[in-house]
C-alpha cells in the first residue's frame, strides 16, 4: 500500500514537473541566444508578465488561445525591440535597463489589465490548450501521463529546444552568433554585423519570454494576476547558467527547476510538517546554488554584458 | 535632410549638461506616461495636478511623502555605496525585509515579561535599529562573499535572496510570530518603541532624520576618508586600484555589507515608524524603486535624496489619486520607470551627437541635443 502511494505521488509530481517545464524552457532558450551573442537580458521577467497579460486578454476577448499566443509573441517582440535599442544601440548598462524595464512592466501590466477588463478583478478563465493524450503510451505507469498526456505546446517547446541546439551548433548563423558573443571585434573583422546579430538575438529572447508568459496563462493557470511570474524570469536566467549556455542541457535544467517548483503542490496532499514557504522557496534556493559555483564552474560567453561599438 | 549619429571627441561632463539631461528626461517621461491618463477620461494636466497637490502641496500630504521617501533614501544610499564600489547589488528588497525582521525581533523581545522588557525605550529603539542593520549587512554580506570568493553571479544570487526573504517573513507572520486574528502579522509593538512623530498634524516620524544623518555621514565617508576613496577607486578600475595598493576584494566586501546595513536600517525604520508590527507584503518593490531613485540622482547622495522625495511623493500622490478619482495608481509606476529609462537613453548623448544635415551640403547645421 505504501509503495502504491509513493508511486502515485511520483506520478503526479513528475506530471506537474513536466507541465511546469514548458514556460521555463521557452524563456531560458530565448535568453540563451541573447546571452550567447553577448547581451544579458534581465528584462525577460517583465516580458513574461506582459506576454501573459496579452495572452489572457486576447484569449478572453476573442475566445481563441491561438490568437492569445500570437499577441503574446507580438508583445514579446515589441518589448525586445525597445530593449535591444537600449542594450545595443545606446549601450546603457544591460542590468540596469533590464531591471528598470521590469519595474515598468509591473506598472504597465497592472494599468493595461484595468483598462482592458475594468475595475473588478475578474476570475474568468481564459480558453486554454487542452492536453493531448497519446493512447497506449499514456498508460505506462508513473511516466505515462507525465510524458504522453501534455499540451501540444510542450512538445513544440521541446522541438524548439532541439532546433535551437541545431541552429547554435550546426549552422553558419549559430557559428557567427557564438563568435559575436565571444570576441565581437574579431567577428566584425570577419565580416559579421555585430550590432545586427545582437539585435536579432535580443528579439529571440523577447519572443521566448513572451511565449513563456502565454504558456503560463493558456496551459497552466488560465488566469492573470500581476503576481504570476514571481521571479521565474530570473530562474530562467539561472537555468541558462546551469545549462552552460547549451540548449540541449537547458531541457534537463528546466526540468530540474520545474520539479522543485512542482513539489509544494504535489506534497499538498501529505502532512509533511514542513512549512509550505520552505517548499515554495526551493527553486530560488536551487538557483542560488546553481549560480554560485556549487555545481562546478561554468564559463560565460566572453563578451557577455560588454557593449560593442564599431569605431573604437 | 539626413540625421546622422557621430561620436563626440570629448564626452559631455559639465554639471549643466547633467542637469539638462535630467530635466529633459523628467519632462519627456512625464509627458509620455501622462498619455495614460487619457483613456480614463482625465487630461495629463489634471492627473498630474491631482498627484502633485496630494503629495507636495498640503502639510499632511508632504508628511506622507517624506515617510515614503525614507526607505527609498536608505536603499538609494545603499545602491550608491555598492554600485560605485563595483558591486552590482540588487538585493535591497531582501535586506529591507531582513532589517524589518531584526527590528521586530527586538520589539517582540521587549513585550511584558520577555527578556528585554526592563530596558529603557531609547536603548530598545537603538538596539532594534542596530540589529536590523546588522542582519541586513549579513544578508548582503552572503552575496558579497559568494561573489568575491566563488566568483558567483551576484545579480542572480541577490535577486533570488529577495524571494527567500519574502518567504521567510511570510513564514514568520503566518507561523510562529502570528498574532491571534485574521491577518498574518505580529502583535503591535509597545507604544514607546515607535519612532516619535516629529511634525504635528502629520504621520512624519523620526526616520527621515536618521536617513538624512546617514546621508551626511556617507558624504563624508565617501569623499573625505581613506576607506571611501579606496571603495570608489576599486569600483572605477579594479586593476589600477590593486597596483595602487588597494585590497579591492576587502573593500568590495565592506561595501556589500555597508549597503546591506543601510537597507536593513531602512527596513527597521519602516516597521518602527510606520507599521509598528511585522507583516506580509511589507516591502513591495521599495528595494527596486530605491535603485531607480539612485539612478535618477545620478549616483550622488544629495541627488538621490532629492530623487527619493520626488519618487516617494509620486507614489503617495498616486495612491491618493486612485482613492479620490479612481484613476489607476499604476500610472505612477510607469512614470517612475519611464523617466529613468529616458535618462539612460540620454546617456548616449554624452558621448555622441545627433547631426542633422541637409543632403549634399558638406557641413551645414550641426545641432547638439
Amino acid at each position: 500500500m505504501d509503495t502504491l502511494l509513493d508511486l502515485g505521488f511520483l506520478a503526479t509530481w513528475l506530471a506537474a514537473a513536466v507541465r511546469l517545464t514548458g514556460p521555463l524552457l521557452l524563456a531560458a532558450l530565448g535568453e540563451l541566444f541573447s546571452e550567447r551573442s553577448g547581451v544579458l537580458n534581465v528584462g525577460i521577467e517583465g516580458i513574461i508578465l506582459l506576454g501573459a497579460l496579452a495572452a489572457y486578454v486576447t484569449a478572453i476577448q476573442t475566445g481563441s488561445p491561438v490568437l492569445g499566443i500570437g499577441s503574446a509573441a507580438v508583445i514579446g517582440l515589441a518589448s525586445a525591440a525597445f530593449l535591444a535599442w537600449m542594450y545595443v544601440i545606446t549601450q546603457a548598462s544591460q542590468v540596469v535597463v533590464g531591471l528598470i524595464f521590469n519595474v515598468f512592466a509591473m506598472g504597465a501590466a497592472s494599468y493595461a489589465f484595468r483598462m482592458a477588463l475594468g475595475d473588478v478583478p475578474r476570475v474568468e478563465l481564459a480558453p486554454m490548450f487542452e492536453p493531448v493524450s497519446i493512447p497506449l503510451l499514456r498508460d505506462i505507469p508513473v511516466i505515462g501521463s507525465a510524458l504522453f498526456e501534455q499540451s501540444l505546446l510542450l512538445y513544440a517547446t521541446l522541438a524548439l529546444a532541439a532546433l535551437g541546439g541545431y541552429v547554435l551548433y550546426r549552422t553558419r548563423f549559430g557559428l557567427n552568433l557564438r563568435a559575436v558573443g565571444e570576441y565581437p571585434r574579431a567577428a566584425a573583422a570577419a565580416g559579421i554585423d555585430v550590432v545586427r546579430m545582437r539585435i536579432i538575438c535580443v528579439l529571440i529572447s523577447g519572443l521566448g519570454a513572451g511565449l513563456a508568459g502565454a504558456y503560463f496563462v493558456l496551459v497552466q493557470i488560465g488566469l492573470f494576476r500581476d503576481t504570476i511570474v514571481q521571479g521565474r524570469g530570473f530562474i530562467a536566467l539561472g537555468i541558462v547558467i546551469l545549462a552552460r549556455w547549451n540548449p540541449y542541457l537547458a531541457i534537463a535544467a528546466a526540468l530540474g527547476f520545474a520539479a522543485m517548483d512542482a513539489l509544494p503542490l504535489s506534497l499538498q496532499l501529505f502532512d509533511t510538517g514542513i512549512p509550505s514557504q520552505a517548499l515554495v522557496a526551493l527553486p530560488y534556493l536551487l538557483t542560488i546554488l546553481a549560480v554560485s559555483g556549487v555545481f562546478g564552474r561554468s564559463r560565460n560567453p566572453a563578451a557577455l554584458m560588454q557593449p560593442y561599438s564599431a569605431n573604437r | 535632410m539626413r540625421v546622422r549619429i557621430e561620436q563626440r571627441s570629448e564626452p559631455l561632463t559639465s554639471w549643466w549638461a547633467s542637469a539638462a539631461l535630467i530635466g529633459v528626461a523628467l519632462i519627456l517621461g512625464m509627458a509620455l506616461a501622462g498619455l495614460l491618463f487619457i483613456p480614463f477620461g482625465a487630461s495629463p494636466i489634471e492627473g498630474y495636478s491631482i498627484l502633485i497637490s496630494n503629495a507636495f502641496l498640503s502639510l499632511r500630504g508632504f508628511g506622507f511623502t517624506l515617510v515614503a521617501a525614507t526607505p527609498l533614501m536608505f536603499v538609494a544610499f545603499g545602491t550608491i555605496v555598492a554600485w560605485r564600489c563595483g558591486f552590482m547589488f540588487l538585493g535591497f528588497e531582501g535586506c529591507l525585509l531582513i532589517g524589518a525582521m531584526g527590528a521586530a525581533m527586538v520589539a517582540l523581545a521587549a513585550v511584558d515579561g520577555a527578556v528585554l522588557a526592563h530596558f529603557p525605550p531609547l536603548i530598545l529603539i537603538a538596539l532594534a535599529l542596530i540589529w536590523g542593520a546588522v542582519l541586513g549587512a549579513i544578508w548582503s554580506g552572503i552575496v558579497g562573499e559568494l561573489k568575491v570568493r566563488l566568483d558567483g553571479n551576484e545579480i542572480l544570487i541577490a535577486l533570488m535572496m529577495n524571494f527567500l526573504a519574502i518567504y521567510l517573513i511570510q513564514y514568520l507572520v503566518v507561523g510562529p510570530w502570528r498574532v491571534d486574528g485574521d491577518l498574518p502579522q505580529t502583535i503591535r509593538f509597545r507604544r514607546d518603541m515607535w519612532l516619535p512623530y516629529i511634525l504635528p498634524g502629520t504621520r512624519l516620524h523620526a526616520g527621515i532624520l536618521i536617513a538624512l544623518a546617514v546621508g551626511a555621514v556617507l558624504i563624508v565617508l565617501l569623499n573625505r576618508t581613506r576607506a571611501g576613496f579606496e571603495m570608489l577607486a576599486a569600483g572605477l578600475n579594479e586593476t589600477a586600484a590593486k597596483y595602487g595598493g588597494i585590497n579591492a576584494a576587502v573593500r568590495r566586501r565592506q561595501a556589500a555589507c555597508l549597503a546591506g546595513a543601510l537597507a536593513g536600517l531602512g527596513g527597521a525604520v519602516v516597521v518602527l515608524g510606520v507599521h509598528h508590527r511585522l507583516l506580509d507584503g511589507l516591502s513591495d518593490g521599495t528595494g527596486f524603486l530605491g535603485i531607480v531613485a539612485a539612478l535618477l540622482g545620478r549616483m550622488s547622495i544629495l541627488g538621490s535624496a532629492i530623487a527619493s522625495i520626488l519618487y516617494g511623493g509620486l507614489s503617495i500622490g498616486g495612491d491618493a489619486m486612485q482613492r479620490q478619482t479612481g484613476l489607476p495608481s499604476s500610472i505612477v509606476v510607469v512614470v517612475q520607470a519611464t523617466i529613468v529609462l529616458f535618462l539612460l537613453a540620454f546617456e548616449f548623448l554624452r558621448t555622441h551627437r545627433v547631426v542633422v544635415a541637409a543632403p549634399k551640403a558638406s557641413s551645414t547645421s550641426t545641432k547638439d541635443v
